[in-house]
């Protein structure tokens, strides 16, 4: 693994606006940023990327069985406990999964620790699927990168595939929020893709959708909706006013509601404690875990030692994020959450490339693993912000 | 090769394709009752009974629904409303219009195209059927033929109570996905 400085296409911009593809640049700064790219081994895709991102879906999926059947694990995650017979019975009806976006810490070295999963709500697929794609093909077209480099990314392929599995009859509705033209660029990318695996599709904003006297929700056009592709967090929709309605409303969420399960950052925790010393994960603790709590000093907690990160339950974008180090100031990000209590994890720090830090985000569709997309930032701590870099096969 | 093979170019926010396949004009019959169907030529009575009652059970998962029977009226007319055998979740009535007829194939042009339908009469345009999807069918009953997409099976319309309810949980951010 190596970061290797290119030259730039120099219509790339053009290229993205034509495509819808307008938040490349954010507050003058570069989003997609093609300066640079990343170029791995195959072995290293597939060894230390690939194969450990199907195992920990697996393990995943272990945890989510003992969830469902544990009130205790369930209060611990902070879910209502009116959805617990509902996410208990998604996962036993086996409703079906779209994707996930699982962060890795990984130099190239060592095995990818996984830092968390985006199992519900994960952005930055268009730029993974699609821009990246295109990138690669033009970039060794004009000899910017030899001839003859692959690219961990079958994302494309895979969505349509899985639209064409998931069993879907009439209208298939997709929603985001209003104001977010990344979130709903994200939402139009997959709608896109159920096009193309023949279903008729419909977009929405979540704030647009009503509810109607016998407890359905419905369109713009008081139409029933059926399946509703959403980019909105579990835990918004259980704590809104339309909440209450979600489990006798017969709609089909996509993704379902067990995925609550996984996308909080309880889950860290949770799988320590089933899979202890898993190479590919990190010490993790629930922040008032008695184990670590009488100790005072979280330094003295094996694994902690070196310092830890503090992450709420429902952070995203890597707000309220805080690392603490021994002897050193915190390093922090503000934001909104976490008022639903937090996870302490093994501080493992991303890797540094030409002074940036560096994130692997492993996509899973369908919980195959197919694909990469390559952040950085200047700080230690992802956030919104940081660019997209795209990578080779080489 | 660990890469799309092809990438059908995917634009974000491309305007849809309006799917027009499948569109071709439909051989259909529209009756208001059970005898009514036995009396035209090629139709048996078994098969005007079954559509009949096949309507009828379409009728009550189609139809549009209304929380006010004043809301229902105005948009069917005066006594042309009944009482859906459903409640809204606090346990309230709700209604409906009448079917006043239903749509089937043409039995003598062997169609199986046709989605068998109730029928209903909007108040502002009384003298024609319409579908559950207030799709234009025909004035008179007896055979017609329709475009492809009225004689597909409506879909489940309902009305809405509110809306907004989903929404307010969310911070002001860029993005909140991750």
């Amino acid at each position: 693994m190596e970061r290797i400085s290119i030259e730039e296409r120099d219509d790339w911009r053009a290229q993205a606006e034509e495509v819808g593809f307008d938040f490349h640049t954010f507050d003058g700064e570069p989003y997609w940023d093609e300066t640079a790219c990343y170029r791995f081994s195959l072995a290293q895709i597939e060894n230390d990327i690939e194969d450990p991102s199907e195992e920990i879906e697996n393990l995943c999926f272990e945890v989510v069985d003992r969830a469902i059947n544990d009130s205790e694990v369930m209060a611990r995650l902070a879910i209502p406990e009116t959805f617990w017979d509902y996410i208990r019975n998604s996962w036993l009806n086996r409703e079906k999964n779209l994707y996930g976006r699982l962060d890795f810490s990984y130099d190239g070295k060592g095995p990818a620790k996984l830092l968390e999963y985006n199992a519900d709500t994960p952005t930055a697929l268009y730029e993974s699927a699609v821009f990246q794609w295109l990138w690669l093909e033009q970039a060794m077209e004009r000899e910017i990168i030899p001839a003859g480099c692959d690219q961990f990314n079958s994302l494309h392929e895979a969505l349509v595939d899985a639209f064409k599995a998931a069993d879907i009859e009439g209208p298939f509705h997709l929603a985001s929020c209003q104001g977010s033209p990344e979130d709903e660029g994200t939402v139009r990318y997959l709608e896109e893709c159920a096009r193309q695996a023949g279903l008729n599709t419909k977009f929405l904003y979540i704030e647009d959708i009503g509810i109607s006297p016998e407890g359905h929700f419905t369109d713009l056009d008081d139409m029933g909706i059926a399946t509703l592709f959403k980019l909105y967090p579990w835990e918004w929709i259980m704590s809104d006013e339309f909440g209450k309605s979600v489990p006798e409303s017969g709609l089909r969420f996509i993704e379902p509601g067990w995925k609550a399960i996984l996308s909080n950052k309880g889950l860290m925790p949770l799988l320590w404690e089933m899979f202890e010393g898993h190479p590919n994960l990190l010490p993790s603790f629930f922040e008032d875990d008695p184990r670590i709590s009488r100790l005072g000093d979280l330094s003295m907690v094996p694994g902690l030692a070196a310092g830890y990160v503090k992450k709420p339950l429902f952070s995203r974008e890597g707000s309220n994020v805080q690392i603490i180090r021994p002897g050193q100031r915190p390093v922090s990000v503000e934001g909104p959450y976490g008022r639903e209590g937090a996870i302490i994890q093994a501080l493992h720090p991303l890797p540094i490339f030409e002074g940036n830090h560096t994130v692997i985000g492993s996509w899973l569709i369908a919980s195959k693993p197919c694909g990469i997309g390559i952040r950085e930032d200047n700080s230690p701590i992802t956030k919104d912000s940081s660019r997209f870099l795209p990578h080779v096969i080489y | 090769m660990k890469r799309s093979r092809s990438l059908k170019l995917a634009f974000m926010g491309a305007s849809a394709l309006a799917l027009t396949a499948c569109d071709q004009p439909q051989d259909i019959a529209i009756f208001e009752s059970v005898e009514q169907c036995s009396q035209q030529d090629g139709f048996d009575s078994d098969s005007c009974q079954r559509n009949m009652d096949l309507a009828r059970e379409e009728h009550i998962s189609v139809a549009p629904k209304y929380s006010a029977i004043e809301d229902c009226e105005a948009d069917f007319g005066a006594a042309s409303c009944e009482v859906a055998p459903v409640q809204t979740q606090s346990g309230g009535s709700v209604f409906m219009p009448l079917m006043m007829g239903y749509m089937m194939g043409n039995m003598l042009s062997g169609n199986s195209r046709v989605a068998t339908q109730p029928l209903y009469r909007s108040k502002d345009d009384p003298s024609n059927f319409r579908t559950a999807d207030n799709q234009k069918v025909a004035g008179k009953t007896g055979l017609s033929t329709v475009p492809g997409k009225v004689a597909k099976a409506p879909t489940v319309k309902t009305s809405t109570l509110s809306r907004g309810g989903f929404g307010a949980s969310a911070p002001s951010l860029r993005s909140f996905g991750g």
